[in-house]
């Protein structure tokens, strides 16, 4: 007898929940999801939505929520968004285009597409750039370039979760068979696609060598400016100053990030002050969230 | 032949042997640009700011470690007292596949049975994000039981059937005999079974990781989520470099000797309990 009272009971509290479950409730306390520190897409989210900013004396300080779960890998943050009506994660927006478990905001009423990260509506995304002193002249630079924007450049550039403008008119590339070293130095978001591409350029070209050194964005301006690096690399636009030094970028591929929610949130559109509200805990209410 | 024993007993100790070393002499340099105290005592964890307190992680492993202690052992020591001493043989036969079983899922599995059953009941019922210190323990209490129950039947049933018999024979109850005749005996065995279970809490990640929220803060209750020491070193290794991919290391040295000093504390009770 009891323990069939207990059953009902359990099954009436089940039968509660997944009510409720359909309705969504704005009281509760968003469950902020983010990722572990040293990773890339943790880095540039910080950084292109204001959370890690600079305090007083310059110092770069990161301020996500305390209570912000940590997930290590964009499945887990897929995962355990799909799973919480009440979470916001983000993940680099390739792993998310095809995802319908869980929902992209739109960030200041632009939606998350190849298309808007492209033409530079997408507020939370960011250029990878290869930086040359004015145009290149050396034949391996030059030829490891063609190879990056070819088609099986671009092919490596998406695998690696990058947005790519490659279409049916980007051509393909063809081994020069060139020997000699190259040397790629810049930012640490862009050398582990440029080791990938690396490694693919010297199977077509196997006497050449290219090393890839990842220091930082403006090393990698400042090494392609006095010749330390035959390439640079940034995660970021050039800036003034550094094109006035002669400083040229070429995009190799966009680094978009989407801001997820679960499917049963009424929320479609969210600004990048709110985004940093949310993540930095100031606002930890989803009704708080000013529409 | 007693050269191949001689080989196969020396393959153990070596792998224990270079593990030492390899955790030490990549975990200690740390301790030269990071002071130990500022380490174990800190309780910021920033770092890429190069701030390593792992403090919250100390303590989450040990919250854990006990939540999951209370729960698995008494539930794993009656379990293994019905299945020696109170079972028929037909339950008996269908329970050993089964905690085998048990024994034999993956951490992953486990992970994602939380995270799909747990966390979302836990969430609906008790509030909270359901990635929280009570989910992870009532995991790994599950997940510690097997090795109690396996340990500890074993131990049971090692007890000569003389000490129950010769309690009945006093006029004891079934029960009273089991648990004031037979249980006393197989106390040693029982409480091994029980650190290896702490061993295995302690030390396991991949379903901690899932469940846990892996929060590198000091937990303010048990609904709130926590960072293992284990989990730290999984969830950052992967992109960390220079001091931080040091710290790490030194992470693993911490937990490596709060391991060996469980061990050696149960070790030394348990003597002296067999001495006395």
């Amino acid at each position: 007898m009891k323990i069939r009272k207990i059953l009902a009971l359990a099954l009436a509290l089940t039968a509660l929940s997944a009510v409720a479950m359909a309705e969504f409730d704005a009281s509760k306390t968003i469950s902020v999801i983010s990722r572990e520190e040293g990773s890339g897409t943790r880095g540039a989210f910080l950084e292109l939505t204001g959370i890690l900013a600079k305090d007083a004396q310059g110092v770069e300080v990161d301020h996500t929520y305390a209570e912000a779960i940590i997930s290590n890998g964009t499945n887990l943050v897929l995962t355990t968004v799909a799973g919480n009506d009440a979470a916001i994660g983000y993940a680099s927006l390739s792993s998310v285009l095809h995802n319908d478990t869980v929902k992209a905001l739109k960030v200041e009423g632009v939606e998350a597409t190849t298309e808007n990260i492209l033409n530079g509506t997408y507020r939370i995304a960011r250029p990878f750039n290869a930086v040359t002193r004015g145009e290149l002249t050396d034949p391996l630079a030059v030829d490891f370039m063609q190879f990056v924007l070819s088609k099986e450049g671009q092919a490596i550039v998406m695998e690696d979760g990058l947005v790519s403008d490659v279409n049916n008119e980007t051509p393909s590339y063809t081994a020069a068979n060139l020997a000699g070293s190259l040397t790629v130095g810049g930012s640490t978001s862009v050398a582990p696609v440029m080791e990938l591409l690396a490694e693919a350029y010297m199977e077509y070209n196997p006497d050449a060598v290219i090393e890839v050194q990842s220091t930082g964005s403006s090393a990698g301006v400042t090494g392609a400016l006095d010749g330390t690096y035959d390439i640079g690399m940034a995660s970021r636009a050039l800036k003034d100053s550094e094109m006035e030094k002669g400083a040229e970028a070429i995009v190799i591929g966009t680094d978009g990030i989407a801001v997820v929610v679960n499917l049963n949130n009424p929320v479609e559109d969210i600004t990048v002050e709110q985004v940093r509200q949310v993540f930095t805990g100031e606002v930890a209410v989803w009704a708080d969230l000013a529409r | 032949m007693r050269g191949l024993f001689l080989a196969s007993a020396c393959v153990c100790i070596l792998a224990v042997g270079v593990i030492c070393y390899f955790l030490f002499a990549n975990g200690l340099p740390f301790f030269s640009q990071y002071s130990v105290v500022g380490f174990i005592t800190g309780t910021e964890w920033a770092p890429l700011r190069g701030v390593f307190g792992i403090l919250p992680m100390i303590v989450g492993s040990f919250v854990i470690t006990l939540g999951a202690l209370l729960l698995g052992a008494p539930i794993g020591v009656l379990t293994a007292v019905m299945m020696a001493r109170f079972a028929s043989g037909r339950v008996v036969r269908l329970m050993k596949p089964a905690v085998a079983l048990l024994a034999g899922i993956p951490s992953v599995v486990y992970g994602f049975f939380g995270l799909m059953l747990l966390v979302p009941f836990t969430r609906n019922t008790l509030g909270g994000d359901g990635l929280s210190i009570l989910v992870a323990s009532v995991l790994l209490a599950i997940m510690i039981l097997p090795t109690i129950i396996q340990t500890s039947q074993a131990a049971i049933e090692a007890v000569p059937d003389a000490y129950y018999e010769g309690s009945l024979a006093l006029g004891a109850t079934h029960e009273s005999s089991v648990f004031r005749a037979v249980l006393p005996a197989a106390r040693s065995g029982i409480i091994s079974g029980i650190v290896l279970g702490v061993g295995r809490a302690i030390g396991e990640t991949t379903a901690v990781l899932m469940v846990a929220g892996n929060q590198a803060r000091l937990p303010t209750s048990l609904l709130k989520g926590v960072r293992t020491l284990t989990v730290n070193v999984l969830l950052e290794m992967g992109y960390a470099a220079e001091l931080h991919r040091e710290s790490l290391i030194a992470t693993g040295v911490v937990l490596f000797i709060i391991i060996m000093a469980i061990n050696f504390v149960f070790s030394f009770v348990n003597r002296r309990r067999v001495l006395q």
